[in-house]
């Protein structure tokens, strides 16, 4: 398109246009007009602005019947025209606005929304087009009823409309109208030309705040965009007219104008005090309606917007509108926990703002607010927790973080006032109320004594706490903000003083006093807190270790450490010796802690048992805080921490003793150890000493036996050494108190064996698989059946006659190969005792020994739970005296009588742990126990075998229930092990047989069939050929027809029986044997 | 008599049901029975209270009481038992006398561990040598000489001889203190008999024994009457001391005994 550059082209170019527009006013030649005026150059259009004009502010006025269209046309060509050019004349600025109001009119013909846009857009560029000084003409007294007219008009489309569109095109054009648009033309204005206009648009302020605050809590459905062009208008006209800049500047008395603009006098306000404080009051009410809508918007603009608002108002009217800031704050304060990120982050950033700029610190009457309103929301925190919905909740506490955060080092004026404190903690209490309704926290139990000697400490950070008033983590975590926050930057000693009040005053609040405590701590020390501002000053390690001292203090103390946790077995083994129970550790010098602490029988619910296991979790997470807090600081305290941790480490509730563990790994990387291990290693001379003293007090200090297996459970042989001094100590106590702390003592007495045995059985069990694999090879090797040739026959053949003679006791006296034999076998064995002999038992040896000792005593204790654990605790020591058969035989003398008994008449369970036992001691004193065995418990085992087959077989289902059934099953489970160790003589096998055959009866119940064909199994193990016999002599399935004529046919008795109720299980046998020979052959090529 | 006032004494602890008191702590480690022990905690508040302990395998121990750990071994006897250890004014300079018939002098300073200087006794006795302070940086110390009933005393630390008390002055092996003890055990007969060692309270209030029969004894000074026996070795006591803490409070008995142990106990406050 041709431009037409200079204005005399484009004077040719339009004048058609505008002449044949001033003659007839149709739409269509207003288009023709606009199309002209595309081509033609700003500079030139510049020239042409009013006589272009003319012809358009005609048309606006001529009446019509297609008056919508046309006017419509010709404001949007005025637009244009107005976009390319500036107004330089004020007159003409003012016409053109009165103008262009005037088409916006609301009368009988009301214009159509598309025109009120056409002309709210024409207003708006109208506006952009006045330079500077054009524009702030427009500001004067004078034109104040111009400037009313069109504010109002404007403030109905807004209100009034049902565009969105429109009503942002109008919002937007207000903001331009009062001098605070968004776009970067404007210049800004200067402080004297601020104020002139601030004086005008106070008139104004009613009328645009209250339609304004009415458009922002109006309909949701109209979007949100008017919502957040209102709220904008809002700020901006407010905090123009309320600048405290400005106020300040007012002069006392109203200015007197000119005697001519006296009416417009009236209607200009003066700023006064007075007026500013009642405008505030106003305008206070309209906030707080509007903060309420607009702070729950569903649309994240609006709350951002918001937060825009109060940073804005905050900054510019921190003093007239000073009623105000109690919603203001809430609001941003409450928003920052806003689920859009962008408000959060925007948030964040005012608040920090507000923090850097210490506008609480400095402002009193805002710290004020600030205070009243913790205080108010202090007291509602409880109804809030307890009435809220979880999403609810995280708002109100993120309400009250923001506060603390706000207030900062403030605080302390805060805290230092006791109703505020005392609200504040009260709330904090009832909030962080804990759910112990559970009981499976009570249930759960560590029963691991086996194996998991050394269990993945997990590195955890705390127990999930069930609360009383909410389910979600995140208000959990809240809550630990707002208690760090608090340390942070409160007066340590001061909190730690009332919370320590409210951990003592009452049971009730101890739990959540000592949660408080805890994270107390940790703000203090700056750990895990967020915050807008730093302190001015952080407290000194020394006030840090000061507190964490003193409450560390009260932590484990004995009111407080020892709470009963469980209906524990121990417990129970007390409450048989009534006579040593006290259960109550005495404080020392203070007969009060026998009403403190109620004795287990009388208050032991699970409720409370459960309460009691939380706050120990509670205190030994505490414990840990503080550990890492101190950091290596914290060594020093090992002295009085370790012993208590490792003690409830050695817990039987598997929460407490978890958390324990957690606290132990803390400690260790607070203090620099590698790990838990070398925490104990290290520190090993404070637990020793706490454990010895408290070996000397045992009915008042049960559990130091306890920190003792907890020590050997973590740690590795390199303590040995260094406990054995102690361990000692166990023993002598033992000792002194068999009848009481029998069990106690068995426990720590099994984790010691089982240490040593994890520790030194290496080399035991090395020497054992050694001898075993041997045997084993022995085993396969001769009676190898392999390739079985007449030779190997008939050297059988004569071995076995030989043997019988020696066996008969007619041993061949000279000359024979077997003499030398005989001695050549008997030799090395005393050779190596006599070595063995002469060196000192390693400690670790010397130790299972003396347990050993202790064990013969406590076989036969009263409890089979006793009598159970020292069954293990014997095998153990056994297993650890392996390598050192010297000792061990005489040992195994001492025991025998006691073990006998445990075998022959016993519950079940004891004789199955004591026939464990008499495998393991088989494996080195075979030849020790054979003879005794076979006198002393076999016939009695197989008599009672025998005696009660038939009543087994009569039995009913019910059966399986009776005592005497166990008993069989377990003679039976415990028997075939056992003849296979002690590799007994073929007369006890016999024996072993014939008890064991009946039970192979289908009559019998079927765990007793099972059990017999065990023993059958291990019966082959040590003669695969004698079993054979037995058993085909009973029922023999295949007839066997001799290699050679000349040979007799076999003749079985067994064959050729009917089928009766053995044959099943003979048949299943002689198969498995069939199988294992098979095996046996096939392998060694 | 005195067997009645302990058997009361052991009656009110029984009818108070109170728990036997227990030592505070108990120091482990020396390996070898510990003949002698001297406290030293008159320094000021960084300065961490120590104990120093003798024993038998010739290792001078210093015990940091804060810690409850040793911070220091000293060899310098060969080995031979160590029976007596004293500070010459600060807890770094330290004397200490043992079984090789020597007398070393220490110099901790710093953490040094080395001998600064010996005086060989020639004694084959198990007596004591005696301090005495008679300026600033100068002692006196009397110790038996070689011959068995000759006292020598020695300035330190130039080491010149003062003078030589032989027997017919007519002093026995010992320091005034020990004689004046001798009278008062004259006076009273022990119930339990063989004590090892026997110390006053600087505060001359109370008198501690370390018997053979593994318990340590507190008597009243003024009548010598019973107030507690202390109960937690497994052998022979073989000393007491107990330290010179500045703050009461904090002031310590301890024990060494032949069971390799140091118990330390807290009886200014509980008596």
């Amino acid at each position: 398109m041709a431009l037409f550059r200079s204005p005399r082209s484009a004077f040719g170019a339009l004048r058609p246009a505008c002449v044949q527009l001033t003659r007839v006013q149709t739409a269509e030649n207003v288009c023709r007009l606009a199309a002209r005026l595309a081509a033609v150059s700003g500079p030139a259009l510049q020239e042409l602005q009013e006589y272009v004009l003319f012809p358009l502010r005609f048309a606006l006025r001529a009446p019509g019947p297609q008056r919508e269209r046309l006017v419509q046309s010709a404001v949007q060509c005025m637009a244009s025209v107005l976009a390319a050019t500036a107004v330089r004349r004020p007159e003409l600025l003012r016409e053109l606005l009165a103008e262009l109001c005037a088409c916006l009119a609301p009368g009988p013909a009301a214009p159509s929304e598309d025109v009120k846009l056409a002309v709210t857009e024409a207003l708006r560029t109208l506006l952009h087009s006045a330079s500077g000084d054009v524009s702030l003409s427009l500001y004067q007294p004078s034109t104040l009823p111009l400037l009313g007219c069109a504010v109002s008009l404007l403030l109905g489309l807004v209100e009034r409309e049902r565009a969105k569109q429109l009503k942002v095109s109008a919002l937007k054009c207000l903001q331009v109208l009062v001098l605070q648009c968004d776009c970067q033309e404007h210049r800004p204005l200067g402080d004297d030309e601020a104020q002139q206009c601030g004086d005008l648009f106070a008139s104004f302020l009613p009328g645009i705040s209250i339609s304004l605050s009415r458009v922002v809590t109006g309909d949701i459905k109209q979007g949100h965009k008017p919502t957040v062009a209102a709220i904008r208008l809002f700020y901006l006209i407010v905090g123009l007219v309320m600048a405290d800049a400005q106020l300040a500047r007012v002069p006392k008395s109203k200015e007197k104008l000119p005697e001519k603009e006296s009416r417009v006098s009236e209607i200009l306000v003066h700023r006064g005090a007075d007026w500013s404080k009642s405008t505030a009051e106003k305008l206070s009410l309209l906030l707080r309606k509007m903060v309420e809508f607009s702070s729950v918007h569903p649309h994240w603009k609006v709350r951002l917007e918001l937060v825009e608002l109060v940073h804005h108002l905050l900054r510019n009217c921190s003093h007239s509108l000073e009623s105000s800031f109690t919603h203001l704050l809430k609001a941003l304060v409450g928003l920052v926990n806003d689920e859009s990120s962008e408000v959060q982050s925007r948030c964040n950033e005012v608040l920090q703002g507000i923090a850097e700029q210490r506008i609480i610190a400095q402002s009193r009457a805002l710290a004020d607010v600030l205070s009243e309103n913790l205080h108010s929301l202090a007291t509602a925190l409880p109804r809030l927790m307890s009435s809220q919905d979880d999403t609810g909740k995280v708002s109100t506490l993120s309400l009250l973080l923001g506060y603390l955060k706000l207030l900062g080092p403030k605080i302390n004026v805060v805290l230092n006032s006791t109703s505020h404190l005392g609200r504040l903690s009260k709330a904090l209490m009832q909030v962080l109320e804990l759910d112990v309704t559970d009981v499976k926290v009570v249930e759960d139990r560590r029963w691991g004594c086996e194996g998991s000697l050394q269990p993945g400490v997990q590195n955890g950070r705390c127990q999930r706490k069930y609360f009383r008033f909410f389910t979600e983590e995140k208000v959990f975590q809240l809550l630990q903000q707002v208690c760090r926050v608090l340390g942070y930057y409160g007066n340590l000693y001061l909190l730690v003083d009332h919370f320590m009040g409210l951990y003592g005053e009452s049971a009730m609040y101890r739990k959540q006093a000592a949660m408080v405590l805890n994270e107390l701590i940790a703000g203090a020390a700056g750990v895990g807190v967020d915050v807008l501002q730093e302190r001015e000053a952080s407290p000194s390690m020394d006030d840090l270790k000061g507190s964490v001292t003193s409450i560390l203090e009260e932590y484990t103390d004995q009111a407080n450490w020892y709470l009963i946790t469980s209906v524990d077995t121990e417990e129970v083994s007390h409450e048989q010796h009534p006579v040593n129970h006290t259960g109550l550790p005495a404080r020392p010098g203070g007969t009060c802690s026998t009403i403190l602490l109620p004795s287990p029988e009388l208050h032991a619910t699970a409720r409370t048992m459960n309460s009691n296991i939380w706050q120990m979790c509670i205190q030994l997470e505490g414990v840990g805080c503080f550990a890492a807090v101190l950091g290596k600081e914290f060594r020093l305290l090992l002295l009085t921490a370790l012993y208590p941790v490792l003690e409830k480490a050695g817990d039987k509730t598997l929460l407490i003793s978890e958390t324990a563990l957690g606290t132990l790994a803390e400690m260790s990387e607070a203090c620099g150890y590698g790990s838990v291990q070398h925490l104990i290693n290290d520190n090993s001379d404070y637990l020793v000493n706490g454990i010895s003293l408290g070996l000397r007090q045992l009915a008042q200090q049960p559990h130091a036996s306890r920190v003792l297996d907890t020590m050997l459970r973590h740690s590795d042989a390199s303590l040995l050494p260094l406990v054995e001094d102690v361990i000692q100590d166990v023993l002598s106590t033992l000792d002194q108190c068999y009848n009481s702390q029998a069990s106690t003592f068995l426990g720590v007495l099994h984790s010691l064996m089982t240490a040593l045995v994890q520790w030194f059985g290496s080399f035991c069990s090395e020497e054992q698989q050694q001898q075993q694999s041997t045997e084993c090879q022995n085993r396969t090797l001769s009676p190898g059946p392999q390739a079985v040739t007449a030779r190997d026959m008939e050297q059988f053949f004569l071995d076995y006659i030989r043997q019988k003679q020696i066996a008969e006791g007619d041993v061949p006296d000279s000359g024979d190969e077997e003499a030398d034999e005989v001695p050549t076998l008997a030799k090395p064995e005393p050779n190596n005792c006599e070595t063995e002999g002469e060196a000192p038992l390693p400690s670790h040896a010397q130790l299972a020994k003396d347990v050993l000792e202790r064990c013969i005593h406590l076989l036969s204790d009263r409890s089979l739970r006793v009598r159970l654990k020292v069954l293990d605790v014997l095998e153990l020591c056994v297993i650890v005296l392996h390598p050192h058969g010297n000792h061990l035989l005489p040992m195994a003398h001492r025991v025998w009588p006691a073990l006998v008994t445990r075998l022959i008449s016993d519950d079940p369970l004891a004789v199955l742990r004591a026939f464990k036992v008499l495998c393991t001691l088989a494996q080195k004193c075979g030849d020790f126990l054979r003879p005794r065995f076979s006198r002393d418990v076999l016939p009695k085992l197989t008599s009672s075998l025998l005696s009660q087959a038939p009543a087994s077989a009569r039995a009913r289902p019910v059966y399986t229930h009776t005592l005497a059934f166990k008993l069989q099953l377990a003679v039976l489970q415990g028997l075939g092990s056992l003849c296979e160790k002690l590799d007994m003589g073929e007369c006890d096998l016999n024996k072993v047989a014939d008890a064991c055959l009946i039970y192979l009866s289908a009559k019998q119940p079927r765990k007793l069939q099972e059990a017999a064909h065990s023993v059958f199994l291990h019966l082959m193990a040590v003669d695969p050929d004698w079993t054979w016999l037995l058993l085909t002599e009973t029922c023999c399935p295949h007839g066997y027809e001799p290699p050679h004529a000349s040979l007799r046919p076999v003749k079985l008795a067994g064959m050729g029986r009917q089928r009766n109720e053995l044959t099943d299980n003979v048949r299943l046998l002689l198969e498995r044997l069939r199988q294992r020979e098979s095996g046996a052959q096939e392998p060694p090529p | 008599m005195l067997e009645g006032g302990a058997a009361s004494a052991a009656n009110l602890i029984t009818q108070m049901a109170l728990p036997p008191p227990d030592p505070q702590f108990v120091l482990r480690g020396t390996s070898a029975a510990v003949h002698t022990l001297h406290f030293s905690c008159g320094g000021q508040e960084p300065d961490v209270p120590v104990l120093f302990s003798g024993s038998e395998n010739g290792l001078i121990h210093v015990w940091n009481l804060k810690t409850h750990r040793v911070d220091t071994a000293l060899d310098g006897h060969g080995r031979k038992s160590v029976y007596c250890v004293e500070t010459m004014g600060g807890k770094n300079r330290l004397l200490s006398q043992g079984r090789d018939q020597r007398i070393c002098l220490w110099d901790l300073e710093e953490g040094r561990t080395a001998v600064m200087d010996s005086v060989f006794t020639e004694n084959v006795g198990f007596c004591r040598c005696s301090l005495l302070m008679v300026a600033q940086g100068r002692w006196l110390m009397a110790m038996a000489a070689k011959a068995l009933e000759e006292v020598q005393v020695l300035e330190l630390p130039s080491k010149t001889s003062v003078c030589t008390l032989k027997p017919e002055v007519g002093a026995k092996l010992g320091m005034p203190m020990c004689l004046k003890l001798w009278q008062v055990y004259k006076t009273h007969n022990l119930v339990n008999a063989g004590i090892s060692d026997i110390t006053i309270r600087p505060d001359k209030k109370i008198v501690a024994t370390a018997g053979w029969d593994h318990r340590i004894r507190i008597f009243g000074w003024k009548k010598l009457k019973p107030l507690a026996v202390l109960d937690y070795h497994t052998a022979t006591v073989h000393c007491v001391s107990f330290s010179n803490h500045k703050n009461p409070r904090e002031r310590l008995l301890a024990a060494g005994s032949k069971d390799h142990r140091i118990s330390i106990w807290s009886i200014y406050t509980q008596t």
